[in-house]
């Protein structure tokens, strides 16, 4: 019996292979700046749940912030068409909180996350806000169902108490906040990929809002949403992809040599044609294109590029949380990020 | 109504405030016999961590982790025709740094994380529910989580107690307890710090030229997350150690973050106003 094989694996044991012979620590020769070539900050134990989870609540908070815009600012047309996102917000939301209790080592103490109040954690911050935002999002949900017929008895009498207002500007807020505070989180580690650039925030956000707007696009695309609505959403869709590739570009600039894993490495692929070409620029040019579309050629290029979105948003939250694994192997990197 | 709370709730007053304890730790008398990983793992009841062989000079325990408390630091430092002198064999038994302002405690969202009264980090394992941000967030990579499914206090994080329990009991921590060469020194940081001014003059003295001391209040490495209760007298630059130049303390830049992350927020909300609104 393998003695090693019981003992549990860990994070950074062993050291990245490569180490015979040995070079030599410290100023002498062959050797890098630190200690052989060990990192310097641990490697996150986190899981696909995460990313998964950031994919879909920002998405969920992208839609009902589109929906509310479309209710408060729209035409008839604009808020009949938008109000599906209070539906996608929905279901968006369902498997979040699932997804985040399975990733914890003790999913059992998931309530231990509401024992206090703690914002300065974005952790706890996110815990509370999407607490908070679920129920705003189902009783908004419920309200536009109960209006249009669609939930009677009972319930629908319930539901056409929610004040939709109110709901609305509540759920604008406990959404955004949801949308920005997972690149945040992220970030407000010693993770040289997440922790260099001040924008991994920003870019969640856009990539939420992206996602979330292409989601209402996609649902009105296919209900049949007069050309003029479908028109508007594309361009604010595009708005937040073009707003997405600035604060990306500005990402890139501010990480430098540090994004390499991103950029470079195995998550080079999915990064770039995923998140960015399929993800940011292709959906951009697709709603150029039907600029002046009308119809069913309209429809079908709204559709498309609105998917594109929703993946590449996956794509950009998923490439950068597994890059981020391999920077907190980078020792140069988290040398670079801990000197002032 | 508090109070009542506080019945139901058997919520107990916080013991009273001691004196700040800590390690010093001073490389120049380490001998690298590991009897300080070794006494950690005996008091603590932490399980082995197999026996993978790196080819890193004697340092066969890699890294700190969640059943790896104290680790022996190997640096070997020899360059190509030169006289003895210039050939040196560092060892530096590395810690959890007890950090004035933790950048785990910081992040952690349930409050497992607590200083306790002698000013140490502490982790409640029966809060911890194994949400895994401490990790990524230490700038010293200390704190780890134990595997899901591992036999060890499965899901939750660890890293060293400074012996709480030990204290308790007005007893030295194992590790310190048990190190042959007063390498790792025990006690009141004050006390600790001024020893540790005392002992890097008289090193100096000695011609030690490249000796400093890491985590001291007045060092840049404490600029972020203040001074170390668990510091270090080196005999090198703190990256030969693998210690981080200025160790960083993530809620220092948050405010920035989630600005940024708002402007995008905003900035959606007002072509969306602009874009609905301005129809016709």
């Amino acid at each position: 019996m393998d003695a090693a094989n019981l003992l549990p694996p860990r994070g950074n044991f062993p050291p990245p292979a490569g180490n015979f012979p040995p070079p030599l620590a410290g100023e002498g020769q062959g050797g890098g700046r630190g200690y052989y070539n060990y990192p310097v900050v641990r490697r996150p134990v986190w899981t696909w749940e995460v990313p998964a989870y950031f994919w879909l609540g920002g998405m969920a908070a992208g839609a009902y912030v589109t929906a509310s815009l479309a209710q408060t600012f729209g035409s008839s047309d604009d808020r009949r068409a938008a109000a599906g996102g209070y539906y996608l917000a929905a279901a968006a939301l369902v498997p979040c909180a699932p997804l985040l209790i399975a990733d914890l080592g003790r999913p059992d103490r998931f309530h231990h996350m509401l024992r206090i109040f703690k914002p300065l954690s974005p952790m706890n911050l996110g815990a509370w806000t999407l607490t908070g935002f679920t129920p705003v999002a189902f009783a908004r949900a419920a309200s536009h169902a109960a209006n249009t017929g669609l939930l009677r008895g009972p319930l629908g009498v319930l539901a056409r108490l929610v004040p939709s207002r109110l709901a609305e500007l509540a759920g604008c807020a406990l959404g955004l906040t949801l949308a920005g505070y997972s690149g945040v989180l992220l970030a407000a580690t010693n993770i040289p990929l997440w922790a260099k650039s001040k924008l991994l925030g920003g870019l969640f956000m856009a990539s939420a809002l992206a996602s979330g707007s292409a989601a209402v696009t996609l649902q009105a695309a296919r209900r049949g949403a007069p050309d003029a609505t479908l028109h508007r959403l594309a361009m604010l869709e595009s708005a937040a992809s073009a707003g997405e590739i600035a604060v990306l570009a500005g990402y890139l600039v501010q990480s430098g040599r540090t994004a390499r894993p991103l950029t470079r490495g195995r998550f080079a692929a999915p990064f770039w044609f995923g998140a960015v070409g399929a993800g940011a620029v292709f959906p951009l040019l697709l709603h150029g294109f039907a600029h002046r579309r009308q119809g069913g050629l309209l429809r079908t290029l709204s559709s498309t590029a609105a998917l594109c979105t929703i993946a590449g948003s996956l794509a950009l939250r998923w490439s950068i949380f597994e890059a981020g694994k391999d920077s907190s192997k980078d020792q140069a990197a988290s040398f670079e990020l801990s000197s002032n | 109504m508090i109070d009542a709370y506080k019945r139901l709730m058997n919520v107990e007053p916080p013991p009273p405030a001691k004196k700040a304890r800590g390690f010093f730790t001073d490389t120049s008398l380490c001998i690298g016999c590991k009897a300080c990983e070794v006494a950690c793992k005996q008091w603590n009841q932490l399980p082995a961590d197999g026996f993978a062989m790196t080819g890193n000079s004697y340092d066969n325990t890699g890294t700190l982790g969640a059943t790896t408390w104290r680790h022996v630091e190997f640096v070997e430092q020899a360059k190509a025709n030169s006289s003895r002198q210039d050939q040196r064999w560092l060892m530096m038994s590395d810690v959890c740094k007890h950090c004035a302002n933790a950048a785990c405690l910081e992040a952690c969202p349930t409050g497992a994380l607590i200083r306790t009264e002698y000013d140490t980090v502490y982790v409640q394992q029966d809060i911890c529910n194994g949400c895994g941000f401490c990790v990524p967030a230490c700038p010293f990579g200390v704190i780890d989580r134990a595997p899901k499914h591992g036999q060890f206090e499965a899901g939750t994080a660890h890293k060293c107690t400074l012996c709480y329990d030990r204290l308790k009991d007005d007893m030295t921590p194992a590790c310190a307890k048990s190190c042959p060469t007063a390498s790792i020194q025990f006690g009141d940081v004050e006390e600790l710090q001024q020893r540790a001014r005392h002992r890097l003059a008289e090193l100096k003295a000695r011609g030690e030229t490249k000796a400093e001391l890491y985590g001291m209040p007045e060092g840049k490495e404490a600029t972020e997350v203040g001074p170390l209760h668990a510091f270090f007298l080196l005999l090198d630059k703190p990256q030969t150690y693998n210690l981080p130049e200025v160790p960083r303390l993530p809620r220092k830049t948050m405010a920035q973050r989630y600005g940024w992350s708002a402007a995008v927020g905003i900035g959606f909300a007002l072509v969306g106003a602009m874009v609905f609104g301005g129809r016709r």
